[in-house]
């Protein structure tokens, strides 16, 4: 039964900012190892809020997740200090919609930054390392480039080498072709349909609902700070149950009624 | 009136001595200046109210009075507060250490300022511990940042450094309106004194130029 345990659990998540903008107002979800969970939803309704809280770089009002079994984050209430484990943190590698890369720092330096800094790893291991994610991405001859001279598609598939640097056992991808021009969107998403093809359980927001469809193993669809249905891609995205569910995907895809 | 430039060749090694005198007493200054400028910097993103409120007044105060008075100030009244003497040489370095920390401490916020929350979101999303996310990460980028700016406060600071002729410390100002009062011949002394002084400052301003769009493009903004 152990493989099929859930590898994140969140329970009850609440989180606001300040006193009148609830974003997540209860969320419940489950994801088992090796699932590819795209969430899609209205802008505001916590698809960002819900990444950025499993990253641990929001706090929540209150709620618990666990990952692997283990504790990650828990909150009380509002008032408590929410309790984050940085070791559990360490397993979880995210790519952001902005460039998020050090532009003082060159291709090959943005990856092996944490290995050293982190793991301890020897410089020399981690730009091995490096230089051999950055081949397998097509990037080998730019390892010694600096950000400012990539393509936003080069850019983010930096990134994403970057956070696989460090053996991640969850990745999240949060909207990360939203800010590429049209033509460079598709160099990112396959590279993103590389790690799924190897297993790599991710969570994914994105608006791009080819990909979703292409690449999810599971959707989930989130408004208003809750889940409102959460199927397999076929169900959620082809014949939705749910009316908001509907209305939102007829909308994305423009079909007027 | 006959102008007649052969006379500064005769104070040539007077104005040499006036020129050093102004470059050693700018230098020590932009090392010390910056020194407390970045360490003031920092200090107004203190999380204590005490050091934030401190570094406020001292920026404020040194930015919004003339330098000249910072200067005849600590020459003629903190020697009396203190009871010691203090040389010409050591109130100019105190007042033009003080102005330039007042300047460069808001170049220095600026620009830690400028590093967006997001390259602290990526330093969390790789696990970097707070040390690791300053020294290599937040610190690098806004210092390079700063280093435009840097150098146009430190052309002030050469140009602004004539006034601690003032106090009678013989920098070239000093040295030139010597001359010029012995000579009587204000024209052509104070005009090569200018000269001399824009011969340095000039380049350096293209300089800050050329550096600013280096920077500019290597960190895309």
């Amino acid at each position: 039964m152990s493989n099929t345990a859930p590898l994140v659990k969140m329970r009850n998540l609440h989180k606001s900012y300040g006193p009148h903008v609830q974003v997540l107002k209860g969320l419940d979800i489950e994801m088992k190892p090796g699932e590819r969970v795209v969430v899609i939803g209205p802008s505001g309704g916590g698809k960002s809020t819900l990444l950025r809280v499993m990253m641990g770089l929001e706090k929540i009002d209150s709620g618990s997740v666990t990952f692997a079994g283990k504790p990650y984050i828990s909150s009380e209430s509002a008032d408590t200090k929410t309790v984050i484990d940085t070791d559990v943190r360490r397993s979880i590698g995210m790519v952001f919609q902005h460039y998020t890369l050090f532009p003082h720092l060159s291709v090959l330096q943005n990856l092996i930054l944490a290995p050293c800094k982190v793991r301890g790893e020897k410089k020399a291991s981690a730009m091995q390392r490096g230089q051999a994610l950055l081949e397998r991405f097509g990037l080998g001859a730019k390892a010694d480039a600096y950000p400012a001279q990539l393509s936003g598609g080069q850019k983010q598939r930096v990134a994403i080498a970057r956070a696989l640097m460090l053996d991640p056992k969850l990745m999240l991808f949060d909207e990360v072709t939203s800010a590429l021009d049209p033509e460079l969107v598709g160099e990112v998403e396959q590279v993103i349909l590389q790690l799924a093809n190897q297993n790599m359980p991710m969570m994914i927001v994105t608006h791009d609902m080819w990909f979703a469809k292409n690449i999810a193993s599971r959707v989930i669809f989130c408004a208003g700070g809750v889940v409102v249905e959460d199927g397999p891609p076929e169900q959620v995205l082809g014949s939705p149950k749910e009316e908001r569910t509907r209305d939102f995907i007829d909308r994305v895809f423009h079909i007027k009624h | 009136m006959a102008l007649d430039f052969s006379i500064i060749l005769r104070f040539q090694d007077a104005l040499v001595l006036g020129l050093w005198m102004t470059i050693k007493l700018t230098l020590i200054c932009i090392v010390l200046g910056c020194t407390l400028g970045f360490v003031v910097g920092l200090a107004r993103t203190s999380r204590n109210v005490l050091v934030r409120a401190v570094s406020s007044i001292y920026v404020e105060f040194f930015r919004g009075t003339p330098v000249l008075i910072q200067l005849f100030w600590i020459f003629f009244c903190l020697p009396l507060i203190l009871g010691v003497e203090l040389s010409n040489l050591a109130s100019g370095v105190i007042a033009l250490t003080l102005y330039m920390g007042a300047i460069t401490s808001e170049t220095f916020r600026a620009s830690l300022k400028s590093v967006g929350p997001e390259q602290r979101d990526a330093c969390v999303a790789l696990g970097l511990p707070n040390r690791v996310q300053i020294t290599n990460v937040i610190l690098p980028q806004a210092v390079l940042r700063a280093i435009p700016t840097l150098l146009s406060n430190c052309v002030s600071l050469f140009k602004e450094s004539a006034l601690v002729s003032a106090v009678g410390m013989a920098d070239l100002m000093f040295v030139g309106q010597n001359i010029s009062n012995n000579t009587a011949r204000p024209v052509e002394v104070l005009t090569v004194v200018a000269l001399i002084y824009f011969a340095i400052a000039f380049p350096l301003t293209r300089a800050v130029t050329l550096v600013e769009g280096r920077i500019l493009k290597k960190l895309a903004i």
